[in-house]
């Protein structure tokens, strides 16, 4: 029997070599979110458990982690939402390595991030001012929309496309992509196109919304690739029928 | 102690806006450098430039000026400013945001023709603030972030500075010692040039709003290398951050400004409206006097449960606040609070450090090489950093910084020689909590949170300070003879919070010294025995080092180089 006062939580330890679970009994708080479930066994019962953690806000992407099978920001996950009969079971996000217990390497996600060409590239430089664009504009409206990801790989960790083949550049990067191929200024968008739809790219998708389910900030990068497999078809059509896109 | 020894032409520590602004101008001003740039956390995660909701000042619109922008930030900083560094802030930001927008892909919030949306800011005679939605942080560094990683500039994330090297000679910078958080290993990192920009980010007051990872390191390292630090008595407060009980990292997170100016109630613990036994204006009276009333209402005991004050929105109907404030009642609602039909706990919180390490206008230090931008750098905001500037500092100077720091290190033939002694000195420092017998860091850490928030806060006197000091000389020795009981040192957060805890108490230390110096209230800085702003012409600032392990403070009159207490540079 455990105090119903208290969390019973299981917290996968270990490294790249491998780990197991190791049990710990919490205090319950009224005001209680999972990141301080984690602080507290770091503080209290383990000062050797590692995580990653730092705005505190839902604005960095740091501490994601899979609690209860799923991936969520630890932030801003009250206990009360996610606990199943006051038991917590925290492991690091899937589809990353392990650096060590609950925190990942996040370098294959940025590096993806930089395959598919998400970064601006402009014509005007800072003596310029800035262009003018309605804020109703049909393009301007579908990069906005695809526009607040805090990178924080929870899409990636949900998504099983990823975890059937490592080269797949996930829904982060391509709905990032996506954010960019929409955006009048910028100047790179037929090279983004064909890296997006490479090997490896938005054609994988299969459209099982992991992604958009979990995402803390409610985008929809499932939307963003098919707006990317649309272009990559029209792109693929216009080269090879010319006559009826002249 | 072994340790890898690395080189590179530019240091970078820290990946906020200085941080990676310095990174992209030093790489992009000159390809053959080699450009490294160490972080505590994950590149553009980290650090506070990405929290910012407000926006960013800059004199773009019709009507607006450069001058306009600079008196605003002279006169909300109480006179105390300094002016080059003002000017140069108010200048470049306007060639700052066309370059956030134009080559970095920044989209900020356009009127319907098509412009910029400028918002108003407290504080200002001119809406100047540009902004995206309300996360214009989240924008300007992811932007940022991206075009870093698309250059060839050396990452190391998770790497934590524990030193600034001067060389043999002490006449210019060597290198900085690190320590690899991931593996434990320390790395001894040489380079031609080095800028601190970690963020300052008063984290040692119980309630604050900078992310985890802020702990001052930066200006414990500074003193620890002789440097002088000014204003640092001045620690801005938000007056409504959450308050959800000790044991929660929510506490302390900011409620933005403008639920009060939309019209939000603030009540004291039993339910009545305090704001105007303080101040007409009522909840809508700047960030200062509200932090103070709240701070009274505490100290006289009319507290909540968890010994604050209420915001209630309700009155404006819920369905009304929660389509105006999407964010913030989302965010009290994954956390448990209802703030558009309830109420929501707030205490004021320890927000930004407007002090910092004297530099010069182009961010230069007094150790040639070594350059400061950012929160790590004091003289832009005086006593009072207005909002919307806080982003336009460490984006304007950090690329500033770049552009010095690849002309500096472009005439530089080779690296200076670091003293072997100090290297070791520092490794055997940081390992002192893995030598000593466990000791109760959680515990120190409380006690600091209240040592500071109860003596150096928002209220100030005399005897108060001094209490404080030596409460806080009684903590460091604590500290000292303290371990964490563990010797791993692969990924250890409790070795890092010991690390975090000391660079807090030396830093808090100065906070308290300069606070006692300061004899007059101004700004963020209120004096409960010297309750008056005192003469504007005669205006002083206070400059801080370490000197034989002790921390002295003198009084420096403020050089009104552009403009004088009664002059202005514009007609109303």
């Amino acid at each position: 029997m455990h105090d119903s006062t208290s969390i019973q939580v299981r917290v996968w330890r270990g490294d790249a070599a491998g780990g197991d679970f190791a049990d710990y009994e919490v205090p319950q708080q009224p005001s209680q979110t999972v990141l301080d479930v984690v602080t507290w066994i770091q503080r209290h019962a383990d000062a050797t458990l590692s995580y990653r953690f730092a705005c505190r806000v839902g604005m960095c992407g740091s501490c994601a982690m899979m609690v209860n099978g799923v991936p969520r920001w630890t932030c801003r996950t009250h206990v009360n939402k996610v606990a199943q009969d006051n038991r917590l079971t925290l492991e690091p996000l899937r589809n990353l390595p392990v650096i060590k217990d609950l925190a990942c390497d996040m370098t294959v996600f940025f590096d993806k991030w930089k395959a598919a060409e998400g970064h601006f590239s402009g014509s005007l430089t800072r003596d310029r001012p800035v262009a003018a664009i309605s804020p109703r504009d049909r393009l301007r409206r579908a990069a906005n929309a695809a526009i607040e990801c805090i990178n924080c790989a929870i899409c990636y960790a949900a998504c099983d496309v990823v975890s059937w083949q490592a080269d797949y550049l996930g829904p982060a990067a391509l709905n990032r992509a996506w954010s960019l191929q929409n955006d009048i200024r910028d100047t790179n968008r037929a090279a983004r196109l064909q890296a997006v739809s490479a090997n490896g790219g938005c054609m994988h998708c299969h459209s099982q919304q992991g992604c958009a389910s979990y995402c803390p900030n409610e985008l929809n990068p499932t939307a963003s690739i098919a707006g990317l497999k649309r272009q990559a078809a029209g792109s693929f059509l216009k080269k090879k029928y010319p006559e009826h896109y002249a | 102690m072994d340790y890898q020894a690395l080189k590179t032409d530019v240091l970078i520590l820290g990946s906020g806006g200085a941080g990676l602004f310095a990174a992209l101008h030093a790489k992009k001003a000159n390809p053959e450098l080699d450009v490294t740039i160490a972080i505590k956390g994950l590149l553009g995660k980290c650090g506070c430039t990405r929290m910012v909701q407000g926006g960013y000042n800059v004199a773009l619109s019709p009507g607006d000026s450069v001058e306009r922008h600079f008196m605003d930030t002279i006169v909300g900083g109480k006179w105390l400013p300094q002016q080059a560094m003002a000017m140069r802030l108010c200048e470049t930001a306007v060639i700052r945001v066309q370059e956030l927008e134009n080559e970095l892909g920044c989209f900020f919030d356009r009127n319907e023709d098509g412009s910029l949306h400028h918002k108003a800011f407290a504080g200002q005679t001119f809406d100047r603030t540009v902004h995206k939605g309300d996360l214009t942080g989240i924008e300007i560094i992811s932007r940022l972030m991206e075009q870093v990683r698309a250059l060839p500039v050396q990452l190391m994330e998770e790497q934590r500075a524990l030193a600034l090297l001067p060389s043999r000679s002490g006449d210019c910078i060597a290198g900085v010692l690190m320590v690899d958080m991931r593996n434990g290993e320390f790395r001894l990192v040489r380079a031609k040039t080095v800028l601190m920009a970690t963020g300052g980010g008063p984290t040692m007051y119980r309630y604050h709003t900078p992310s985890g990872d802020k702990s001052m390191d930066g200006l414990a390292m500074a003193l620890d290398l002789g440097l002088s630090l000014r204003d640092m008595e001045m620690v801005q407060f938000h007056p409504t951050g959450l308050l959800a009980g000790r044991d929660t990292r929510m506490t302390g997170t900011v409620l933005e400004e403008g639920l009060r100016g939309a019209g939000g109630h603030l009540l004291d613990g039993a339910g009545k409206r305090f704001m105007l036994n303080y101040d007409a204006a009522g909840e809508r009276a700047t960030r200062d006097i509200v932090s103070r009333a709240i701070y009274a209402e505490m100290r006289a005991g009319r507290t909540t449960p968890n010994g604050g004050v209420f915001i209630a929105m309700s009155h404006l109907g819920a369905d009304a606040v929660a389509q105006k404030f999407p964010g913030m009642v989302k965010r009290c609602a994954d956390c448990g609070f209802d703030l558009a039909g309830g109420r929501v706990e707030v205490v004021p919180t320890a927000h930004y450090l407007m002090g910092g390490v004297v530099v010069e206008a182009d961010t230069r230090s007094s150790l040639a090489g070594l350059y400061v931008a950012g929160e790590d750098a004091g003289g832009a905001h005086g006593a009072n950093r207005l909002g919307g500037n806080g982003v336009a500092n460490s984006t304007v100077f950090g690329g500033i910084a770049g552009d010095e720091m690849a002309a500096f290190a472009g005439k530089v033939e080779t690296w200076a020689d670091v003293d072997q002694e100090r290297v070791d000195a520092a490794i055997d420092a940081s390992l002192v909590p893995l030598r000593r017998d466990k000791a109760d860091i959680n515990s120190i850490r409380d006690r600091l949170l209240d040592v500071m928030w109860d003596g150096v806060g928002v209220l100030r006197d005399e005897a108060g300070m001094r209490r404080a000091q030596a409460q806080l000389a009684e903590l460091k020795a604590e500290l000292h003879d303290g371990g964490i009981g563990e010797h791993n040192r692969v990924f250890n957060l409790s070795w890092h919070d010991w690390l975090n805890l000391k660079s807090l108490l030396d830093v808090s230390e100065v906070i308290a010294a300069a606070g006692l110096s300061c004899e007059n209230s101004r700004g963020a800085h209120y004096r409960e025995d010297f309750p008056e702003v005192g003469s504007l012409e005669d205006s002083y600032f206070t400059v801080a080092g370490r000197e034989g392990g002790s921390i002295n403070v003198r009084r420096q009159a403020v050089d009104f180089s552009i403009v004088k207490p009664g002059e202005s540079l514009i007609d109303d």
